[in-house]
């Protein structure tokens, strides 16, 4: 197998790798701003240089020469090479800043050059803290800077488009985010205007920048020229947690980051997993979070003389099976939820068999069109696979509608979702009989109905599993704190400083903006052994285990196994 | 100057018979350009079985032509670098952008010479079997251009241009491209980008234009001169090219001679002359009876030499070489005496740093500084240590950046700094600290 050798260390490698992907592949720093691994190599930031050396071949041999030591002897390129378009060579030799004074000289210089005109106003910007440029100077660049001009203006403050603002000045011309729109969402929205220090990335005249995917620059950006007209201004990275999970727009389950502060969502990121959305999040899943935020209800009710009124969380559940106990369960309607977790229908599957009421259906969300055969779906929920996996399967409108009508149903079992809302039923048909609801937000137009009505927590409050529309099953993580102490959900929240997770110990953490939810998997359990039927789990993570054990589809899907970047059920062994 | 034209190698240049701007009267129609026996060298390479494409080749090898685009790559040798013929399209851009200071010859054979350009042009497609050349010319020569296009309608309408070439069945293309006013578009592989209609960005190399050129294809890229030196070499053949000039950088030149001169324009001449005849015989010495303070020899990228630095030196790439410059464009800027260098760096400082294209940073960043410091020298704002500092940029520039526009901008000032030195001295400002004084007092005493 061909090898290199980088900094003293023999490494070997497979077919015609670029040298700095492999080196960043196998932990070796290099730094680094235009190379992005989706994109294609300008090399055009020239941070990246390294030593190159080859063996010096014998014209008669065709072997290489040796050195008295019995060493190949080494020929160093005059020039550096750029390390992130070099072509990796059997017997290549290279050196990095580590032991080649040369190189860390380049980037030294480099990086004086990048910061003669940039603005440095990192103490207002919003990308200081996470900022490639700025740790990159403290880390290889000069103590100072021996540039005593003027520097060059360029415009402040320019809307590209709805979602994104240009400071040009911060602008390294790395082209990144032209590359993006050039070639991977192919709007050609964004281009290089000026020349030499005058240079900078903006629309063609006429045109907005309103690419669906437009966002996805401001992360590529490696200095805080683009930031999101959204988010900017509203907190630092600092001050914020990070927690991976997924969006859930839509059944593609895009990866992403929930930053945190004050316990309120306030941005998404993408996450990179290859396997779901590579780098990229189309820009409604990344603003889609008001409703983590706003309109949230607070602690169950029940309804007392045609009114929801506040009541404990006892009060709730005993209400809640009160009012099931009485009816067969034939005559219950269970409404499983595309929206829910995996563990949560399960439970409620669980529930309803232990009733002796019929499997669970769900309510499908299908917006013709809105899917883009990308990272956007037509299904705007993200666990329509889930359910049917679990055999939750679409619901048959008419037939529950006549169901209904017929006196048939005698109760519904809403596991967060919106029949109301959706139009599966009418307010007046539901008015007369039970109807018990998990729900998010107090704009869920079935609480008019509701009898119980039992705050849910949502994807960034929960833990729990969710399956996306190419069959690949993926965890969430709680972002952001509920009102009640659960240990589980605590466990996973609190992890470290580290982690920026919100936890009580942290400044940021803010207890005005818990919402009294719980999660279906703590609520669910609570009604069914009113009933009769216990179903104690201790925690969404063994539930996950008896799915993963007992149901076919789900074969091996254990929180193990899918850790942070999912995994595709096929390729488990789990049935279709 | 008797002496020094013993050393010359240009020969017996005074009697030279002009071959790329002969002296005929509209030679730039085509009428009167194959009156004068034009697109005979074509014919005879399309229908004579002596000349296969390889042959071509090989006797534009033995004629030693070097590139006269400025790197002075061997012309020979970078056609043979294309790939054999597969069924992908391959093209030829022949480089007609020139932008850079001091240089004005390329206009000269477009203006008035403009059929042989084409016939270079073709025989370079049949020698590289390319179907396609791109022509591409600086876009402020709009009056030539006009003039181009229009004899270029009449080759068409000959048949010496497009389907089926003087019957034979050759084919191939001629498209005139006109540039928008960038500099950096001469450099080969960013007048690909902007030939594709993309900003002109240089590309990375490798892989060079003849493995991936235009649109991804096998490209070879040529300056004006280069091929328009082409016909000559097939009609007269490669030793008799050969023997033109220097033996190592062979055959008849346009020297563009500028600056302080009493006749500065453009005179061909074989290459090899000595620099003091260029200045004193051919153009006729400095202006005023002054004396020479430098010669800036190839365009102004390249570094400048002090009057005292250039008897003997001839113009091809050893002697320059030797003599601590280049040879480049052939473009000579001659200044005088009385010429303030720091000012005249200033300009060709104010020119790189408008012209980089501002892709890589030490390119975008270091031009712009350069300008900045020199022209805070030149306005007697300058300390000692800017001089330290600007030696300093060029280090951090020069082989750092994507193309050699950065090179080009830091070798000026490198060397003038080198060579002029006592000149920028003159003008700045001591140092604050002087050095050589302690300034910490000893606290023990
Ligand atoms: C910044 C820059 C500008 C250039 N401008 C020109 C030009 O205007 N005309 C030209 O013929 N070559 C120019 N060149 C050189 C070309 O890149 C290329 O080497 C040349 O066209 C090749 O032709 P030749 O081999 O016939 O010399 C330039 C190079 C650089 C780096
Ligand atoms: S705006 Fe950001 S991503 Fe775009 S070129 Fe400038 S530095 Fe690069
Ligand atoms: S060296 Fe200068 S002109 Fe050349 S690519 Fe880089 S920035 Fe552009
Ligand atoms: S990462 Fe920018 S030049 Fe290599």
């Amino acid at each position: 197998m061909p090898r290199i050798t980088i900094d003293g260390t023999v490494y070997e490698f497979e077919g015609r790798p670029k040298l700095l992907q492999f080196c960043l592949d196998h932990g070796i720093e290099l730094p680094h701003f235009c190379y992005h691994p989706a994109l294609s190599i300008p090399a055009n930031c020239r941070q990246c240089l390294v030593e190159v050396g080859m063996p010096v071949i014998d014209r008669e041999t065709g072997k290489p020469k040796l050195d008295e030591n019995g060493q190949p002897v080494i020929q160093f390129m005059p020039k550096l090479q750029t390390s992130c378009s070099l072509d990796m060579a059997d017997g290549m030799v290279v050196k990095t800043h580590r032991t080649s004074e040369k190189v860390a000289r380049a980037q030294r210089d480099n990086l004086e050059f990048l910061l003669i005109n940039h603005p440095l106003d990192c103490p207002i910007c919003d990308q200081a803290g996470k900022c490639p440029l700025q740790n990159q100077a403290y880390k290889y660049g000069p103590e100072g800077s021996r540039f005593e001009f003027l520097k060059v203006h360029k415009p402040k403050r320019v809307k590209l488009g709805p979602r994104v603002m240009l400071d040009a000045e911060r602008c390294i011309n790395c082209t990144r985010c032209v590359r993006f729109t050039d070639e991977i969402s192919k709007s050609h929205q964004l281009t290089i205007i000026e020349r030499g220090v005058k240079n900078y990335p903006i629309t063609p005249p006429g045109v907005e920048f309103d690419d669906p995917y437009s966002m996805n620059v401001i992360d590529l950006c490696p200095v805080g020229a683009l930031t999101s007209i959204d988010a900017r201004f509203k907190a630092r990275p600092w001050e914020m947690s990070a927690t991976p999970s997924i969006t859930i727009t839509n059944a593609k389950g895009s990866n992403c980051y929930y930053w945190v502060r004050d316990n309120l969502i306030v941005e998404i990121t993408p996450r990179a997993n290859t396997a779901v959305n590579d780098y990229w999040l189309p820009d409604e899943d990344r603003l889609d979070y008001h409703r983590f935020n706003e309109n949230r209800p607070d602690g169950p009710e029940v309804r007392r003389d045609g009114r929801l009124v506040r009541v404990s969380w006892e009060e709730a559940y005993d209400r809640a099976a009160a009012l099931l106990s009485g009816i067969e369960g034939q005559r219950i309607l269970f409404l499983g939820s595309a929206y829910a977790t995996v563990e949560d229908n399960y439970l409620l599957k669980r529930l309803a068999e232990a009733l002796g009421a019929d499997t669970p259906v769900y309510i499908p969300h299908i917006e013709p069109g809105h899917g883009d055969g990308w990272l956007r779906t037509d299904d705007r929920t993200p666990n329509a696979q889930g359910c049917q996996r679990l055999g939750i399967l679409p619901v048959d409108e008419a037939l529950v509608q006549s169901r209904l009508e017929s006196g048939d149903i005698q109760a519904v079992y809403v596991l967060e979702d919106d029949p109301v809302g959706s139009g599966l039923f009418s307010a007046e048909a539901l008015a007369d009989i039970p109807v018990i609801l998990h729900y998010y937000n107090t704009t869920n137009q079935t609480l008019a109905v509701a009898d119980v009505a039992l705050p849910a927590a949502t994807v960034v409050e929960t833990i729990g599993t969710y399956v996306n529309c190419d069959g690949h099953a993926q965890r969430v993580r709680p972002a952001k704190a509920i009102r009640t102490v659960n240990r589980v959900l605590m466990r996973e929240i609190g992890k470290s400083r580290l982690d920026q997770h919100g936890t009580p110990y942290d400044r940021w953490y803010n207890e005005k903006h818990q919402v009294d939810c719980k999660p279906s998997w703590e609520i669910l359990p609570e009604v069914a052994e009113r009933l009769g039927h216990p179903l104690r789990y201790k925690g969404p993570k063994y539930i996950m285990q008896e799915i993963a054990e007992t149901i076919p589809a789900f074969a091996g899907a254990t929180y193990e196994a899918m850790g942070l970047e999912g995994v595709r059920l096929v390729e488990i062994g789990a049935e279709v | 100057m008797a002496v020094n034209g013993v050393q010359s190698k240009a020969g017996d240049w005074r009697n030279y018979k002009r071959v790329l701007l002969p002296p005929i009267r509209d030679l730039h129609r085509l009428e009167v350009y194959e009156a004068h026996g034009g697109y005979q060298t074509l014919r005879e390479v399309l229908t004579s079985d002596r000349w296969d494409p390889k042959a071509v080749i090989e006797e534009v090898k033995k004629s030693k032509l070097r590139g006269r685009g400025g790197a002075g790559f061997p012309t020979g040798l970078k056609w043979s670098f294309m790939p054999p013929v597969d069924d992908r399209p391959r093209f030829l851009c022949c480089n007609g952008d020139e932008s850079e200071p001091g240089t004005f010859k390329d206009r000269q054979l477009m203006e008035f010479n403009p059929h042989q350009i084409f016939e270079g042009i073709l025989i370079a497609c049949y020698a590289m079997s390319v179907r396609t050349c791109y022509l591409y010319v600086r876009g402020e020569f709009a009056r030539w251009i006009e003039h181009m296009e229009h004899e270029l309608e009449k080759l068409y309408a000959r048949g010496y241009v497009g389907q089926n070439i003087m019957g034979t069945d050759f084919s191939a293309d001629i498209v005139i491209h006109k540039g928008a006013g960038a500099y950096i578009c001469g450099e080969e592989s960013s007048l690909m980008e902007s030939i594709e209609g993309k900003r002109a960005y240089p590309r990375i190399k490798p892989p060079f234009p003849a493995q991936r050129g235009l649109w991804g294809y096998p490209t070879t890229i040529n300056n004006v001169e280069t091929l328009a030196n082409v016909p000559l070499i097939l009609r007269n053949g490669g030793e008799w090219f050969a023997s033109i000039g220097a033996p190592n950088h062979p055959g008849p030149v346009l020297y563009g001679i500028s600056g302080h001169v009493n006749r500065p324009g453009v005179y061909e001449y074989p290459t090899g002359m000595l620099i003091t005849d260029l200045i004193y015989e051919v153009a006729g010495g400095i202006r005023g009876g002054k004396k020479l303070k430098a010669v800036i020899p190839g365009g102004s990228s390249t570094p400048p030499l002090r009057a005292d630095m250039i008897d003997g030196v001839t113009m091809d790439a050893e002697s320059l070489r030797e003599a601590g410059s280049m040879m480049g464009t052939a473009g000579l800027l001659v200044l005088d005496e009385d010429t303030d260098m720091v000012s005249w760096l200033r300009r060709v400082t104010h020119f790189y740093a408008h012209e980089s294209c501002g892709q890589c940073t030490p390119c975008r960043e270091g031009t712009g500084w350069l300008e900045n410091i020199v022209t805070r020298i030149d306005e007697g704002e300058g300390r000692l240590r800017d001089l330290d500092l600007l030696l300093d940029l060029c280090d951090q520039m020069e082989g750092r950046t994507v193309c050699a526009l950065a090179d080009a901008a830091a070798w000026p000032v490198r060397y003038t700094i080198l060579r002029f030195r006592e000149e920028f001295e003159a003008k700045c400002k001591p140092s604050l600290i002087p050095t050589g004084i302690d300034v910490a007092p000893t606290a023990t005493e």
